[in-house]
């Protein structure tokens, strides 16, 4: 373990506008180690990794590579010295054959026509090489699962001569044996005397895969330990910056009162066998890592996303199968997804956006504006928007005041049940205080709100139940009474 | 809670907080179509001694009727931010089934006409089902409709041409109101198509989606709206449009033609674009489509109207004109995107 280090980050500092992402960060990477990076979200994990990686080239500090300073300028430039990044998001062609993705840009030719032959031998025998001799380059890597399709992604970025290679939450959407095989690759890896960073929130893989493991807290680096010289326990200690109690407050109780929201055993291809509901008068956190499936949950409740079986029923009317948005409107229903780009018309006035669900019960045919007016102004004001006119378009409000407008919006004709992901993202402290206000004003005129979120702070602040998510399932399930993020970060 | 009144009728100046030469500005870009066509206007009429006559205007305005009447629907189309490349193909096969039903098998009117106008009803129906139920983007279903109707027409006219038209086709495309020299009944048809569009799009909850569907999907699915239903109507929309511009156009020519007029497809989506409205969808709008339509048939007439001009460079000048407009009205009036993602 006395390896010269590969890399080597010194005093590494990155800005942006007035965030201070990076504040003298040192790092170093061994040859053949695996180390990890762990750390809240915004702790500054994805800002090293990108500078590790060539996406930001604006940075302070020193970066040397097997001892020689260098100053990367693209991604493109670090593939060319060996440093290759597996994207959270993966970039591959499901189209595509498994060999054909394997060698993406840079085919092998012969006499300028590709060596299909040669190719497709090649990738069979490295992917036996590590211990995938069961997937057939020939055909569309789209029909392999998404484990497979990171374990291709990796010899992908092998192949174009990486010997470092950055993964950025790579088990977050895999099944638990898909993450076996991850491990064992990262294993084999490791024989061949690649180093290989490794980000994730899950800190029980960590502490299986990683020789050495950096503690990030905001922007600076808590320390880098032996994987022999630290515990779980002391991670999370080391990321809150806390000591955390050592019981967990496994506390479960159903609150007793009316159902408005019951979901059963809910079933589709990103989370399995999901039973949650949501009581009068209670607000529901749904917590988990991105990937977790928690997302698409709150998006299927609303008919936003297809699920293969299992039920919902809000206040007693069970839903019919591949029911539409406006059927869970009519029926009591409103959402708000994780993105507000996607929900609101940035270029249309805050009363159309806030009037759009519901042009049908405040006119019959014609929608009038005085009448749009008379529906949206009093909304508008309840949530306090800034500035409130509510003819100003949407697009020109700042995010919370955008994220206001997304909740007045269903305000308008109250329904039963909130289902909101990520309703403070991004927004500034007053914002958020805001924004959680209303939703328990909201609760307690006695209505249901199911909030999904991977902010552990968004959870704890408003939420009177928890339900933890990992990869699809509901591991969890907790009154919000004397719980803290340790407890949530150690479920994931 | 109150209402305030005051400001209602003009938002415009609501959603503007910015120094008084930048709105004026604004304003000045936000009409590039209009300055465009008094530019038109000023030139031929100084270049040509027989363009600016009363009687030359009202050619003009006879000229882009059977448009207006396509454009009508395609602006309903481009709203949505789809398209619809059948047009053409469906208006000749509306013209040839209304002449056969009358001509060659003797139905009386109105049934030639209904029939005409159900059948182009139907193929705009077939084409929105074709891409909202089985995900062909609209450019390639209505592509294979343009196909499949104009097949349609060539088989059932057997490459001839009918010239013994029905009445209504007649009296539509080439009438009078009020003896020989009286007001053009294809004009009136025109106005009335495009103001019934104009109402639905500005005043219906209908007309709201239409916007908001082209605006944003994602947005319009999140609060319920059936944004397939949206398409499939406008492209149904489209479909009675262009059969009724078939029509139109037939009485106008003074006969069904067994094979559709390619150009009007081509000048249908040059002169809704050259208004404002765009490909993309979410903005324009009818009055829009109107300054495209008086742009296009002002430039189309003009150079028909300069003797010197060469008219086998006519097709050449017009395409020219139409690009420079367009850059222009790009550029004046700021749409380009501050997100280069976007």
């Amino acid at each position: 373990m006395n390896a010269p280090p590969v890399i080597e980050l010194k005093n590494i500092s990155k800005r942006f506008l007035n965030l201070q992402a990076l504040d003298g960060v040192n790092f170093d990477l061994r040859e053949g180690e695996t180390h990890a990076l762990v750390g809240e979200n915004g702790a500054g994990k994805s800002t090293l990794m990108r500078i590790l990686a060539g996406l930001y080239p604006e940075y302070e500090g020193e970066y040397r590579l097997r001892g020689q300073q260098i100053h990367l300028t693209s991604p493109r430039d670090a593939l060319n010295r060996g440093i290759g990044m597996i994207h959270q998001e993966l970039s591959v062609m499901p189209e595509l054959s498994v060999a054909e993705n394997l060698f993406l840009g840079r085919q092998i030719t012969r006499w300028g026509a590709i060596d299909w032959k040669k190719m497709n031998a090649v990738a069979q025998t490295e992917l036996a090489k590590l211990g995938f001799d069961d997937i057939d380059v020939l055909k569309p890597l789209g029909n392999y699962s998404l484990g497979t399709q990171q374990v291709v992604e990796v010899l992908r970025v092998m192949l174009s001569g990486a010997q470092v290679l950055i993964m950025d939450e790579p088990t977050s959407a895999l099944s638990p044996a898909e993450v076996e095989r991850l491990i064992q690759l990262i294993d084999t890896l490791r024989q061949t005397n690649r180093s290989i960073i490794y980000i994730s929130h899950f800190l029980e893989e960590v502490m299986r895969v990683a020789d050495r493991i950096t503690v990030l807290r905001d922007g600076r680096k808590v320390d880098t330990l032996d994987k022999s010289a630290t515990n779980i326990n002391h991670l999370i200690s080391l990321i809150l910056g806390h000591e955390v109690e050592a019981a967990l407050p496994l506390e479960t109780s159903q609150a007793d009162g009316h159902t408005l929201l019951d979901i059963q055993h809910l079933t589709a291809d990103v989370f399995n066998d999901i039973s949650l509901k949501v009581n009068k008068g209670e607000i529901v956190g749904l917590y988990g890592a991105i990937g977790a499936g928690h997302f698409d949950l709150a998006r299927a409740v609303f008919g936003m996303y297809r699920f293969d079986s299992g039920t919902i029923s809000v206040d007693g009317k069970i839903f019919p199968r591949n029911f539409s948005a406006s059927y869970a409107i009519n029926h009591g229903l409103a959402y708000a997804t994780e993105s507000r780009r996607k929900s609101l018309f940035m270029d249309e006035a805050i009363y159309r956006n806030v009037t759009m669900p519901h042009l049908r019960r405040i006119s019959l045919l014609f929608s009038r504006t005085q009448q749009e007016l008379e529906v949206a102004e009093p909304v508008v004001e309840r949530v306090n928007v800034q500035p409130g006119d509510p003819m100003n378009a949407v697009g020109k409000l700042s995010g919370g005041n955008q994220q206001k407008v997304v909740i007045a919006r269903w305000l308008a004709f109250p329904p039963k049940v909130f289902v909101m992901s990520e309703p403070t993202r991004g927004m500034d402290v007053g914002a958020k205080s805001e924004v959680m206000h209303i939703l328990r004003d909201f609760r307690n005129q006695g209505y249901g709100v199911l909030v999904a979120s991977s902010e552990p702070e968004t959870v704890l602040a408003v939420c009177d139940r928890v339900m933890v998510m990992s990869r699809g399932k509901v591991v969890a399930e907790m009154v919000n009474k004397n719980l803290n993020k340790d407890v949530l970060m150690r479920l994931l | 809670m109150s209402i305030q009144t005051d400001n209602l009728d003009a938002p415009a100046s609501r959603l503007r907080t910015e120094s008084q030469s930048s709105v004026w500005l604004r304003r000045f870009t936000a009409l590039a179509p209009l300055w465009t066509l008094l530019a038109l206007v000023i030139f031929f009429s100084i270049a040509s001694p027989t363009f600016a006559r009363p009687i030359n205007f009202n050619n003009i305005l006879a000229q882009i009727s059977t448009l207006a009447i396509f454009g009508t629907g395609m602006t309903f189309v481009l709203l949505t931010g789809e398209i619809d490349l059948s047009i053409a193909a469906v208006a000749g096969l509306a013209g040839m089934i209304a002449a056969y039903l009358y001509a060659n098998l003797d139905y009386q009117e109105p049934i030639p006409t209904i029939a005409a106008l159900g059948a182009s009803t139907l193929l705009g129906l077939v084409g929105g089902f074709a891409s909202t139920r089985f995900r062909i983007p609209t450019f390639m279903a209505t592509l294979a409709l343009s196909l499949i109707a104009g097949g349609l027409n060539t088989y059932v006219s057997k490459g001839r041409v009918i010239s013994d038209l029905p009445e209504i086709a007649a009296f539509l495309g080439s009438g009078r109101i009020g003896g020989q020299s009286g007001f053009r009944v294809i004009i009136i048809v025109a106005a009335l198509s495009l103001l019934a569009g104009h109402l639905v799009l500005r005043y219906t909850r209908f007309g709201r989606y239409v916007y908001m569907t082209g605006a944003s999907k994602s947005a319009a699915r999140l609060v319920g709206v059936n944004t397939d239903r949206i398409l499939l109507i406008t492209l149904t929309i489209s479909g009675f449009a262009a059969g009724l511009a078939g029509i139109v156009s037939m009485g106008r020519l003074g006969s069904a033609q067994p094979i559709a007029i390619p150009s009007y497809l081509i000048d249908t989506i040059g002169a809704v674009v050259l208004g404002g409205t765009a490909l993309t969808g979410g903005r324009g709008g009818i009055p829009q489509t109107v300054m495209g339509l008086l742009i296009y048939g002002t430039l189309r007439n003009g150079l028909d109207n300069i003797p010197s001009i060469d008219i086998y460079l006519k097709d050449f000048i017009t395409g020219v004109v139409l690009l420079a407009a367009l850059v222009v009205n790009l550029v004046l009036s700021g749409r380009r995107a501050r997100d280069k993602t976007s």
